[in-house]
């Protein structure tokens, strides 16, 4: 299932895999482990962490999320035959 | 050789002509055949208004002062489409049959005509030393400005150092510093030679002692139809070392500039626009915020504008009508970089604007479609153009860290000191112009510096 990326806006000492798993209800292995808990915005405090389609759907309406994005393919602009 | 033949017209013939009738074929028009000349039959026969002179005596063809033009029947002529033979003999002999005709006006060429774009698959046009020309390299250097120990993190498919070694560069590759994703099994600066090693390359031409940060972002193991590609999530961990790592530098001598030759080609790969998730035209999407923050931080960011132009887009464009420079590649915090050949003449696959998370891109224009890196033919795509004026970023910052100039005013200084092209002032094909390294080492020339003398660091280190 493609994975998305959800906003959380939080207080820096709740930026931890383990915490946004407990603030969000979810499971071990419910939140990319290898992306992790990514900081975005120090100043606004928003992290951002990827998740499959429907992990999102669950937790969109939790108070930490500030939204839920996709998650698109980027290719090089380089050289090409038109 | 083509030609094109020019008949006096028998009042027939113009009259069939202005009906709009097929005319008779042209062995009918004239008393015998021309050796030498075919004539192609596919070629209708167009009339050719006569011009007459106002004055008497006056050459109707000087066309100055105004001449009116005849269509009446005695004075009409028309042309046809036809071959001589490339033997210069044999072509003197029908041409000079055919003149001597007296139903024969005269025998013209008929050259071939093509548009003057660069587009994907031209061959290039110069070389990287042309380009450092144009961007008065000499006077940045001169300047004290060659990127000395600037940070230029280049987010695309790797480095390969001993490739610009063999081009006879000599990087500096700071292997520490770099990134890649999970699951690249080969390291900074030893990538396979590709796209980023061309971005490298480019971004020496203005800042040849510039500290190469390899950040392999699309050599991702991520899913993909390609197999140089990545995911946006892959560019939001990517950003997230950067912001890290200019957060760790002083705050007065920040340095970063951060090259992105990489972007959508389709927005079948994003959610729709007006979908709270989208990322095109969403300032919102997470990755477009780390853009922000790291700007604010203090890094330079620059972004291709993208290879869609309308005139010739590349292949993988499918955008239609629609606005090509999207997402972070349009951001109000980046330089938007289009593409002009070094005849300063937009490459007709540069996209063009408006931006959509800000209007006004891109921002400028800078050299590409140049025989430079050997890593293709031409180092070319807005892919090439956004590392070279990364390479004129980075010049500049050596001598002027962000704490001097903030990112927000060198690209203001870097609009305002380009070169106009096209219409005046911005447009949308060039935006202010093309990048002029010497027009900006003379404005920089009453911007006050801080940090260490470029001398004072540079005789430590001997």
């Amino acid at each position: 299932m493609p994975k998305v990326m959800v906003t959380l806006k939080l207080d820096p000492e709740q930026a931890s895999l383990a915490e946004v798993r407990r603030l969000l209800g979810l499971g071990e292995g419910e939140i990319d482990p290898s992306f992790g808990v990514v900081n975005i915005s120090p100043s606004e405090h928003l992290y951002t962490i990827l998740v499959d389609e429907a992990t999102a759907a669950r937790v969109q309406g939790a108070d930490q999320v500030e939204g839920v994005y996709g998650n698109p393919r980027v290719e090089p602009f380089g050289p090409s035959e038109g | 050789m083509r030609v094109l033949v020019q008949f006096r017209s028998p009042p027939q013939t113009a009259a069939a002509t202005l009906r709009g009738e097929v005319l008779p074929p042209f062995a009918a028009a004239t008393a015998e055949p021309i050796a030498g000349l075919v004539i192609d039959p596919a070629f209708l026969p167009v009339q050719v208004p006569t011009p007459q002179a106002a004055q008497a005596g006056a050459n109707p063809y000087n066309y100055s002062p105004a001449v009116t033009f005849s269509t009446a029947p005695e004075q009409a002529t028309y042309l046809l489409r036809g071959t001589v033979p490339d033997d210069p003999d044999a072509q003197r002999a029908a041409i000079a049959e055919a003149t001597a005709r007296p139903e024969v006006v005269g025998v013209f060429s008929d050259p071939v005509i093509s548009t003057c774009l660069v587009c994907p698959g031209s061959p290039p046009v110069g070389a990287d030393a042309d380009v450092a020309g144009l961007l008065g390299v000499k006077a940045l250097a001169d300047a004290g400005m060659d990127g000395f120990r600037v940070p230029v993190a280049v987010v695309d498919t790797g480095i390969n150092l001993v490739h610009l070694q063999g081009r006879g560069r000599d990087p500096v590759l700071s292997a520490r510093r770099s990134w890649r994703p999970a699951g690249v099994a080969t390291r900074p600066g030893q990538h396979p030679v590709g796209h980023g090693t061309m971005c490298a390359y480019d971004v020496g031409i203005a800042a040849p002692k510039a500290i190469l940060l390899d950040y392999a972002l699309l050599l991702s193991e991520t899913p993909g139809e390609t197999a140089m590609s990545g995911l946006l999530s892959d560019a939001v961990l990517a950003y997230s070392r950067l912001l890290g790592l200019i957060s760790a530098q002083p705050a007065g001598r920040r340095r970063l500039v951060v090259n992105n030759s990489w972007g959508m080609f389709s927005p079948v790969w994003d959610f729709p626009v007006g979908h709270p998730g989208n990322y095109s035209d969403n300032p919102a999407h997470p990755f477009n915020v780390i853009v922000a923050s790291l700007e604010a931080a203090g890094a330079d960011i620059l972004f291709a504008a993208g290879n869609c132009g309308r005139d010739c887009p590349d292949g993988r464009c499918e955008f239609g009508t629609g606005m090509p420079i999207c997402g972070a590649n349009s951001h109000p915090s980046v330089l938007s970089v289009a593409g002009i050949d070094t005849r300063k003449r937009r490459v007709g696959y540069s996209s063009q604007g408006p931006g959509r998370l800000a209007p006004a891109k891109p921002d400028l224009s800078a050299y590409t479609h140049f025989r430079g890196s050997g890593v293709y033919p031409a180092d070319g795509g807005t892919s090439a153009a956004c590392p070279v004026a990364a390479g004129v970023v980075a010049a500049v910052r050596e001598r002027y860290p962000a704490a001097a100039l903030s990112p927000a005013e060198l690209r203001a200084l870097l609009c305002k000191t380009a070169e106009d092209l096209g219409g005046t002032g911005f447009d949308h094909d060039f935006g202010w112009g093309a990048i002029d390294g010497t027009a900006l080492a003379a404005a920089l020339a009453g911007v006050k510096r801080s940090g260490r003398r470029r001398g004072a660091a540079r005789a430590r280190r001997r």
